[in-house]
């Protein structure tokens, strides 16, 4: 997949609105392979519905989002499960981590779907994002950062066109936020790959092709 | 594949599971015990050595009073004998002929004479139950029912003090016929008793000789056979019955209640499988409902496989095959009850009829197998259903 194009698309829920200001929602806006992008938004603005349309969990919106010119609204349910496991990487907002299982398996779980990473790309970015002595700790019992930085490092376990990050250093520091930064750009450059990111505010500090104010 | 099992294990019921597979286990025994119990108990009807042997059946239509006092012929056409003939419990039909002219018998012995108006008639030969001697000619060999026999020895010859007469003696006596046809043609004849019928109660001589003396003595006269003996293949099929009901025909015998039997036994079996039938169903309602309840508290770690990029048929495997596994513990352990309760039958039936050979297990084992697949499809597209209506949030 190389572009993603939204054309004149409106969360359903904003129909009633007419104070719609924005770079994203009723627009005609691309997305290409290769490049980085920031969505800026304040919150309620639609940011993570915006990620569930392009993840095909969500259909209720108003307007067209084409993958390569094919509008997805045609797609069944094997196209997406086709798309998720190698085209369309996810860091979700609210996580959607397995709180029962370890940091390792829930990494693994992605990993065994795709054999993407070996065993040692994943020991060194555990090492990296300083969660290597959480490896074997039940997810419920890490905090939001330490989870926020195992979502990441399952995302990066497939191949991908373009990576839709949802806020991914929310509750990250300084430091934390720089590597995490570094691993994804790693990453995508690898793999020529798109990376979308939205951010509240507290953002990695990349040198985006283009910023968008939702 | 394990962290899949690991994580949708969470909130499976030990008691709802257990819950269904008793009450399937249930379901699934009744129904193959019934198929089985059919099995083995349906050889004591029917077969070489069920109860009831005779496979040979005299029909003869009903006399009603009207046709009667009408003069309406209660006789067989070729019409009917055609139909019976291709019935599917039909294994050959033959029709009495009767002899067109009067017979007069008479014997002497000891100086006394006695006489008697009497008739043949004759069956195909295959029908009769004793082989025809050669004899010399100008002589014809009767039979006579075994009956006959019993009624004079215990009933007449007992209250008058006459001598009671054996097979052997009665087919020493000469008899001496005079037939009497149409125009007042007369023919005499020597005949001889040369055995006794258990199946045909009528005086009986050969087919062939009928045909000749009505040829010879009455060779106008062409009627339709009143009665008819028919060869079954299975006496206790209940089709005999039916038909027989149908066309207003009366047995000669008894010989139907095989047929009643079997086709109440068959009742019995339909309504006990029924029961049987209804408590699988109710069990595989409860089993659904199990599994619905199971998927709806998974329902999130579902939809995150999902989103993470496991298919829907991938998710929906461990339950597929948790419910496949139920099915099959349920079925291994119905045919092993089902076993171990015939052997307890089986002895009883031994009791009542000792030569009862078993009845097939491959009907009731199959009727199982059906079952377990049918019941597991449904369990397979439910819960793919219910899985897919997750991914369509």
């Amino acid at each position: 997949m190389t572009t993603i194009t939204l054309h004149h698309t409106l969360p359903r829920v904003f129909e009633q609105r007419t104070d719609i200001h924005s770079d994203v929602w009723l627009q005609d806006v691309t997305f290409e392979r290769g490049h980085l992008y920031l969505i800026q938004a304040a919150s309620g603005t639609g940011k993570s519905s915006l990620c569930s349309y392009l993840t095909g969990y969500r259909h209720d919106y108003r307007g067209d989002i084409c993958f390569d010119g094919h509008n997805i609204s045609t797609l069944q349910t094997a196209d997406w499960t086709a798309l998720r496991q190698r085209s369309l990487s996810h860091v979700f907002q609210e996580l959607r981590l397995f709180p029962e299982l370890t940091a390792w398996e829930n990494v693994q779980i992605k990993n065994q779907l795709t054999s993407h990473k070996t065993e040692g790309d994943m020991v060194a970015w555990f090492k990296a994002l300083g969660i290597a002595d959480k490896r074997d700790v039940k997810l419920a019992r890490m905090s939001f950062g330490q989870q926020q930085r195992v979502a990441i490092i399952r995302a990066l376990c497939q191949p991908f066109d373009f990576l839709l990050a949802d806020e991914p250093v929310s509750h990250l520091d300084h430091e934390n936020c720089r590597i995490v930064g570094d691993i994804i750009l790693e990453e995508a450059r690898r793999q020529g790959a798109a990376v979308i990111v939205t951010s509240i505010g507290h953002h990695i500090d990349w040198p985006y092709d283009k910023c968008f104010e939702l | 594949m394990r962290l899949i099992f690991k994580l949708l294990r969470q909130h499976v019921s030990i008691g709802q599971l257990m819950g269904f597979f008793l009450a399937n286990l249930l379901g699934m025994l009744i129904v193959l015990l019934s198929v089985q119990f059919y099995q083995d108990i349906i050889p004591a009807f029917s077969g070489e050595d069920g109860i009831i042997k005779n496979t040979y059946m005299i029909l003869s239509k009903r006399i009603a009073a009207v046709s009667a006092l009408n003069g309406e012929a209660q006789t067989f056409t070729e019409a009917d004998i055609r139909e019976l003939e291709q019935q599917g419990f039909t294994r050959r039909v033959g029709t009495f002929t009767a002899a067109q002219y009067q017979v007069y018998a008479s014997l002497y012995m000891g100086g006394v004479g006695m006489g008697t108006d009497m008739f043949f008639e004759s069956v195909p030969d295959a029908f009769v139950d004793v082989k025809w001697p050669t004899v010399p000619e100008g002589e014809v060999p009767i039979v006579l029912p075994r009956s006959y026999l019993t009624l004079y020895n215990f009933g007449f010859a007992q209250t008058k003090n006459l001598p009671k007469l054996s097979e052997g003696v009665i087919s020493m006596i000469q008899l001496d016929f005079r037939l009497r046809g149409e125009d007042g043609v007369e023919q005499q004849l020597k005949g001889r008793v040369v055995g006794f019928s258990t199946r045909l109660n009528t005086v009986l001589v050969p087919e062939s000789f009928i045909r000749q003396s009505n040829a010879a003595l009455a060779p106008h006269a062409m009627t339709e056979p009143t009665r008819l003996i028919v060869e079954v293949k299975n006496p206790a099929d209940d089709a005999i019955a039916k038909y027989i009901q149908q066309h207003g025909y009366e047995l000669e015998d008894n010989s139907l209640e095989a047929g009643r039997a079997t086709y109440f036994l068959k009742i019995i079996t339909a309504v006990v499988m029924a029961v049987g039938i209804l408590i699988s169903a109710l069990s595989f309602y409860i089993l659904m409902l199990s599994i619905f309840l199971l998927v709806q508290k998974n329902a999130e770690k579902l939809q995150n496989l999902i989103l993470i990029g496991y298919s829907p048929a991938r998710t929906s495997l461990p339950y597929q095959l948790l419910t496949i596994g139920l099915n099959a513990l349920v079925l291994l352990f119905s045919i092993i009850l089902l076993f171990w309760t015939r052997h307890f039958y089986l002895e009883q039936l031994w009791q009542m009829f000792p030569t009862l050979s078993e009845g097939s297990t491959i009907p009731a084992i199959l009727m199982g197998l059906a079952l377990f697949l049918l019941v597991s499809l449904l369990n397979i597209f439910a819960i793919r259903h219910k899985i897919n209506s997750l991914c369509n949030n």
